[in-house]
């Protein structure tokens, strides 16, 4: 059974599936009632924030296993080496979907409960220098001249990969040394009310299966754009054969 | 809208309101960009699974 | 010929072009000097708050100016097809990698030496720390930026907008060693903290690094 064939009504049931989840997620999270009376509504925040998070740390992965099998294919399997590809690009996208969702969020949650826009805590620098580096791989992958794109991106996913423990480590220890405001002190699971983990949950849950459907679709897209090129190429080459003759 | 469970300063409910709308709205806007993608771009005559041999044109 | 051997000719290869020619360095040593006339017009320190900002400044500075540097490392091979010789050529790549490196690193040393007088004079500076370790944290931080922006150069050669492209992957990856540098000369300079954290920072990311792109670089010599 070709898995293309499978792919469309899957996709669409898993799409259906993936909304309703999250949209029970987002109701358990909007009429939970708050912890303390005192802490007000914003906290909710959380149930949108700290899912992106933790997904968008997830799919940096998927990209370094990508590329890397890219550069094992390069030369001796084309075909699966460009289905490798397709899920590099894929997955770097989602990656800056949800980092720019995290920054974005907590962003405004910082504004409200400590008045600042930004603060250079660990978390939130680490966050921002993943989205930074992602962010450089989208833009050589736009500019880098064709034919040479796919190998370019993937080694420089390898650099950002290693990059990335070493980035963690070193902003900590800043931060260890120069202290600053933090955002999220301690890790938000540890204080985490059991009341509250439902809808934490669901909403993890929930994002995980609408980043997984994305994903997804992103690289079908991708695969779509490649067959075109593919054909534009063969289309070259039947016509520069038959001028030939 | 009804923000009547909203109670505490408003500037917290506009916030939380900000952020579930802007999640929305960027996840709906990427969806949105994909699908329209998707559906103008072309499937080549490949397009059902360029991994299939059968459809490689023998030469 | 062994390994060193290529990379010694290389080395010498790119010294002795860029002897003749001075562009590369001339343009750093007068780009790093208006960086710091311009940061000391912005900021306009105090001597306590000199010591706290001139790491800092005195990085940017050197950044910027290897940039100036890195942008143009590679062009002189794409003249006369020199690359495609190279590419053809039994050599193996990797140290032609490391020649370059170690030239546009000798040129950024010079750079350093030479602004070096007029910063501490700008900014009024003697350390309060461990002085002489400024031996060890220049060439490391150095090498860090000419290292991997030698590879990410040679990765931006036929990208359109090549001079945007690299300080746009480079400095994201740079950050830990930038601040690693960053750290430990303000460290130094201040006295206030002990930058041997640091500076094993960067050593780790210098050997991490110099080893990946040491690996990678045949892979994106021969991308097509």
């Amino acid at each position: 059974m070709k898995l293309s064939r499978i792919f469309g009504p899957v996709g669409i049931v898993w799409f259906l599936l993936t909304l309703g989840v999250i949209a029970y997620a987002t109701k358990l999270g909007l009429i939970l009632a708050p912890v303390d009376a005192l802490q007000g509504n914003v906290f909710r925040i959380i149930f949108y924030h700290v899912p992106h998070s933790m997904l968008s740390l997830l799919f940096p992965y998927i990209n370094l296993a990508a590329s890397l099998c890219y550069l094992y294919w390069r030369q001796r399997d084309p075909l699966k080496a460009l289905t490798a590809d397709a899920w590099a690009i894929s997955s770097a996208e989602v990656t800056v979907l949800y980092a720019s969702i995290c920054l974005w969020t907590g962003m405004l949650w910082g504004r409200v409960e400590w008045g600042l826009w930004w603060t250079w805590d660990a978390r939130l620098t680490s966050m921002l220098l993943l989205w930074l580096l992602y962010v450089s791989y989208l833009m050589l992958r736009k500019l880098s001249a064709t034919g040479q794109t796919h190998t370019l991106a993937a080694v420089l996913s390898v650099f950002a990969a290693i990059d990335v423990p070493i980035v963690y480590m070193s902003i900590k220890w800043w931060r260890t040394q120069h202290p600053a405001p933090i955002f999220f002190s301690g890790d938000p699971d540890a204080k985490m009310d059991p009341s509250m983990l439902p809808a934490f949950l669901w909403n993890i849950v929930g994002w995980a299966m609408w980043g997984i459907f994305l994903l997804c679709f992103r690289y079908a897209l991708e695969r779509r754009r490649q067959a075109r090129e593919q054909d534009a190429a063969l289309q070259a080459i039947e016509a520069s054969l038959e001028l030939a003759q | 809208m009804k923000l009547s469970w909203m109670f505490g300063s408003s500037m917290e409910a506009r916030h939380l309101l900000y952020v579930y709308l802007s999640v929305w709205f960027i996840q709906g806007g990427y969806l949105a960009w994909t699908a329209w993608h998707w559906t103008h771009t072309p499937k080549g005559s490949r397009a059902e699974d360029p991994l299939d041999s059968a459809n490689r044109k023998n030469y | 010929m062994s390994y060193f051997g290529h990379v010694l000719c290389h080395l010498r290869k790119d010294l002795q072009l860029e002897w003749r020619s001075r562009d590369s360095i001339n343009g750093m040593l007068f780009f790093s000097l208006l960086v710091v006339v311009v940061f000391s017009i912005a900021f306009d320190p105090t001597a306590a708050i000199s010591r706290q900002i001139a790491g800092g400044i005195l990085w940017v500075a050197l950044l910027f100016a290897s940039i100036t540097a890195l942008n143009q490392a590679w062009t002189r091979e794409l003249r006369n097809r020199v690359l495609d010789a190279q590419r053809m050529s039994p050599a193996p790549p990797s140290a032609m990698f490391l020649g370059k490196a170690l030239a546009n690193f000798l040129f950024v040393v010079v750079v350093e030496l030479v602004m070096a007088l007029p910063f501490f004079f700008f900014y009024n500076l003697h350390a309060l720390g461990q002085g002489w370790l400024m031996l060890v944290i220049m060439p490391l931080g150095t090498w860090a930026l000419v290292c991997n922006g030698t590879f990410f150069a040679a990765l931006g050669l036929r990208t359109r907008n090549r001079e945007l492209m690299l300080p746009l992957i480079l400095f994201p990856i740079s950050i830990p060693a930038l601040l690693g540098m960053m750290q430990a000369t303000t460290a130094v300079l201040t006295g206030e903290y002990e930058p041997g954290l640091w500076i094993r920072l960067l050593v780790a990311y210098n050997i991490a690094f110099t080893t990946v792109c040491l690996l990678l670089f045949e892979t994106i010599l021969n991308a097509e």
